[in-house]
């Protein structure tokens, strides 16, 4: 038992070394930025040009995720007939990510990128697509805030931090309704930035720019 | 910041499953605590005239507090385990969990090698001996885990101490969630999870009396799990 998790701990911590090594590299050139705009379409120019994205930028980034997880919970109250638990689910964690969303559009102020337009398919028709959808977003979001933090003045540091633990209550909750473990490893793993926006352009969800 | 017990201890779980405990002063509770490594010995002469100050300064008292939260907590579920008093998704949790919570401690301890602080004892008065008594502890434990670690991460000096602990705050925060579900109450309360002050932690667990003492090893040098 010990062993086992010894050994899962340092698979963890090569995972780690990796994402942090991946998330340096895309930290280091405008590479967010450009995974920005085919991500939201958005062609907006990076806010300070230093070798490190500044908080506007990993804010706009973390906005988006906000963005596109708000829109998920939104039209599929809307269209999926979800009942019970899952409804349930849908409503609070829906108004959360409203909350966050207008948390961090107040905090950006004038330097917010406007939402881009999303395409969620059956995700918001079907509840058990819709669930896994909400599954894959929520893991996301979490990793994705987390790849982020190093890299975050203190102050933001610190408000990020009050939305993170509640993505990751989100995606605890999630995977409990779908009967998988809700906390699946000792230490959640970070995403890189590059990382993060291949997962997302995986899905399809994000179409261009509003 | 609703930095306060009733917020923290929102369904009054701690103060619940505690139940009447003997009387213990405030200035016995914060020596046993300091012993335990979770306040400094500053943070114990500022409480003595006032119940600040209690913040640990620097990344190794940042990860010894943390690793007297990871103490307490692995001890409490290695004890529900070893007592066998709870079934269904409710014993599935505290094995996963525990397991968890161990390798936090393994994690700690690998950062602080001779640094880290000693394993205190606990006795968790009752808490661990009925399914109902731990669920309800279980849900502050991992809420106040959650809190605590939000308190200290911003004030990490070193990026990749920084990881390590928000790492392990997404962990704890997926542990409340899931207690929380098998509480019924609902896993994500608020849009925001606010942090709590080492001082405001070393407050609540004082208040369970659940550290009661220190072993004797001083330090922990060659611990290996």
């Amino acid at each position: 038992m010990r062993i086992w998790q010894g050994a899962q701990l340092a698979e963890e911590r090569s995972e780690a070394v990796e994402h942090t090594a991946s998330r340096r590299a895309v930290l280091s050139g405008a590479s967010l930025v450009a995974a920005g705009i085919i991500v939201g379409g958005v062609g907006a120019p990076a806010i300070g040009s230093g070798s490190r994205l500044g908080d506007a930028e990993i804010l706009n980034f973390a906005l988006e995720m906000e963005e596109l997880q708000a829109a998920l919970y939104e039209q599929a109250l809307q269209h999926a007939g979800l009942t019970g638990e899952l409804a349930q689910y849908a409503r609070v964690v829906g108004g959360h990510e409203r909350a966050h969303v207008a948390f961090l559009r107040q905090t950006l102020g004038s330097r917010a990128k406007p939402a881009p337009a999303f395409d969620f398919g059956d995700a918001v028709t079907d509840p058990d697509r819709f669930a896994g959808a909400a599954r894959v977003l929520e893991d996301l979001g979490v990793a994705a805030l987390d790849g982020q933090a190093a890299s975050l003045t203190k102050p933001s540091l610190a408000a990020v931090a009050t939305i993170v633990s509640v993505e990751a209550r989100h995606a605890a909750w999630i995977r409990d309704l779908l009967g998988e473990p809700p906390a699946p490893t000792a230490a959640n793993p970070a995403e890189g930035a590059a990382r993060v926006m291949a997962a997302i352009r995986r899905t399809g969800y994000v179409k261009g720019s509003a | 910041m609703s930095d306060d017990l009733e917020h923290l201890d929102r369904d009054g779980a701690l103060a619940e499953a505690l139940g009447p405990l003997g009387p213990v002063t405030r200035r016995r509770v914060l020596r046993t605590l300091a012993a335990a490594g979770l306040i400094g010995a500053a943070g114990l002469a500022a409480a003595g005239a006032a119940d600040a100050a209690a913040e640990p300064q620097g990344d190794v008292a940042i990860l010894n507090y943390a690793l007297t939260l990871e103490y307490l907590q692995s001890a409490f579920y290695n004890e529900v385990e070893r007592i066998g008093s709870l079934t269904g998704e409710t014993a599935r949790l505290a094995r996963i969990v525990g397991g968890h919570e161990r390798a936090h401690v393994r994690m700690l301890l690998d950062v602080l090698g001779h640094r880290a602080v000693a394993k205190p004892t606990f006795d968790f008065h009752g808490a661990t001996d009925s399914q109902n008594a731990f669920v309800r502890t279980a849900v502050a434990f991992e809420d106040l885990g959650v809190a605590a670690y939000k308190g200290q991460a911003p004030r990490l000096a070193s990026p990749t101490y920084l990881e390590a602990a928000l790492a392990i705050h997404a962990t704890e925060a997926r542990h409340a969630a899931w207690i929380r579900h098998i509480a019924g109450v609902l896993p994500a309360q608020s849009a925001f999870d606010q942090p709590a002050s080492a001082t405001h932690v070393v407050s609540v667990v004082g208040s369970t009396h659940f550290i009661v003492g220190r072993t004797q090893a001083a330090g922990m040098p060659g611990f290996t799990g």
